[in-house]
């Protein structure tokens, strides 16, 4: 057992359960497997690395629906332009 | 001419012919006139929800095999009038239907009815094929669980494939003390998940088990939180401006109200 978990409060189910159906529906939506995911966000991610720094796990894709179709939602949060250095 | 919709929801168990029957009931206390088509062949329970399961004779099978005439195969409610329902087979099984004859029989019953709605079963096979078939419009009944909620999102996609429209959405069993407790998805997030215009919300109300044993749908049992959001979504669908209640949470000062407004 975790000990910080004893004195932080537990997080709220309901919380966990979005986070989980974003994950579950962005996948759905994909039609495609988590891999591919993982593969696509990592590719996405070199290729704005070459522009921006930011960390790679902080970046969050997700598929909303809009109307008939989806729109790939992708952020993406960066520290500074690598060329304003 | 009235309009057919189908009232669907992918996973089981979510209070699809709850609904149906609720809002097909409402629907004709208003002064609309209905049929409700139970579309769920081999398994039916429009029937026994509704109460009519002995007057039951003819089937939709029957009417599409030409056995039987499309209005006497409809069984009037005991209750309100202009309220009808069409069973359906409990002998056949789903694929035994093809989709044009739902559209046939629909089409046909949408020239004599403000609304006919079809209560669809779950999955997204034949059988839901086969309700959709003939609508117009649908309604996603789902309840703020993570199965619930994706099924919806998956039927959501294929009845847009159809371009059935509009799609709008009845959040079932809410309950707002748990969604203040952070133990149940709160109806923001499920709106924002499945970006549908929402219909209705129908809190979780334990009346709903009596009143299917006693096959008397919850509507007639006015003054209940679940009969009145009936009520109000029955009046959105013939185009009421009827605004959505943010739900309370019952408390004992709410239970005491309620006590004393069902004892008066």
């Amino acid at each position: 057992m975790d000990f910080r978990s004893l004195f932080t409060r537990k997080s709220k189910s309901s919380e966990i359960a979005t986070q989980r159906l974003q994950l579950i529906l962005t996948q759905d939506r994909f039609e495609v497997g988590e891999d591919s995911m993982k593969k696509l966000q990592f590719e996405l991610t070199e290729v704005l690395a070459k522009y921006f720094e930011f960390t790679m796990n902080s970046v969050k894709m997700s598929l909303k629906r809009e109307g008939n179709s989806y729109v790939l939602m992708a952020d993406f949060p960066f520290n500074q332009s690598k060329k304003n250095r | 001419m009235g309009k057919v919709i189908v009232i669907t929801s992918g996973k089981g168990g979510v209070g699809k012919t709850t609904s149906t029957a609720n809002l097909g009931t409402a629907l004709a206390m208003i002064g609309k006139t209905v049929v409700m088509v139970d579309a769920d062949v081999g398994l039916r329970n429009l029937d026994v929800v509704m109460g009519l399961e002995s007057r039951v004779v003819y089937t939709s099978m029957d009417v599409f095999e030409k056995r039987c005439e499309l209005y006497k195969a409809l069984v009037k409610d005991r209750r309100v009038e202009d309220l009808m329902l069409l069973a359906a087979s409990q002998r056949n099984r789903k694929d035994d239907i093809k989709p044009e004859q739902m559209q046939e029989v629909c089409e046909k019953l949408k020239q004599e009815y403000d609304f006919v709605l079809v209560d669809s079963p779950a999955g997204i096979e034949q059988g839901f094929r086969n309700a959709a078939a003939g609508a117009d419009e649908a309604i996603i009944i789902t309840t703020p669980d993570l199965s619930a909620i994706r099924d919806a999102d998956r039927i959501i996609g294929l009845l847009q494939n159809q371009e059935i429209q509009p799609i709008n959405l009845v959040l079932n069993r809410l309950s707002p003390a748990l969604v203040k407790k952070g133990n149940m998805i709160s109806k923001n997030d499920v709106l924002d998940f499945l970006n549908i215009d929402l219909l209705g919300v129908v809190p979780e109300d334990t009346g709903v088990i009596a009143s299917t044993n006693r096959g008397i749908p919850l509507v007639h049992n006015a003054g209940s939180q679940g009969a009145e959001a009936y009520m109000r979504i029955a009046r959105r669908m013939t185009g009421q401006r009827v605004p959505i209640p943010e739900m309370r949470e019952e408390n004992f000062f709410s239970h005491v109200a309620n006590w004393f407004s069902r004892n008066k």
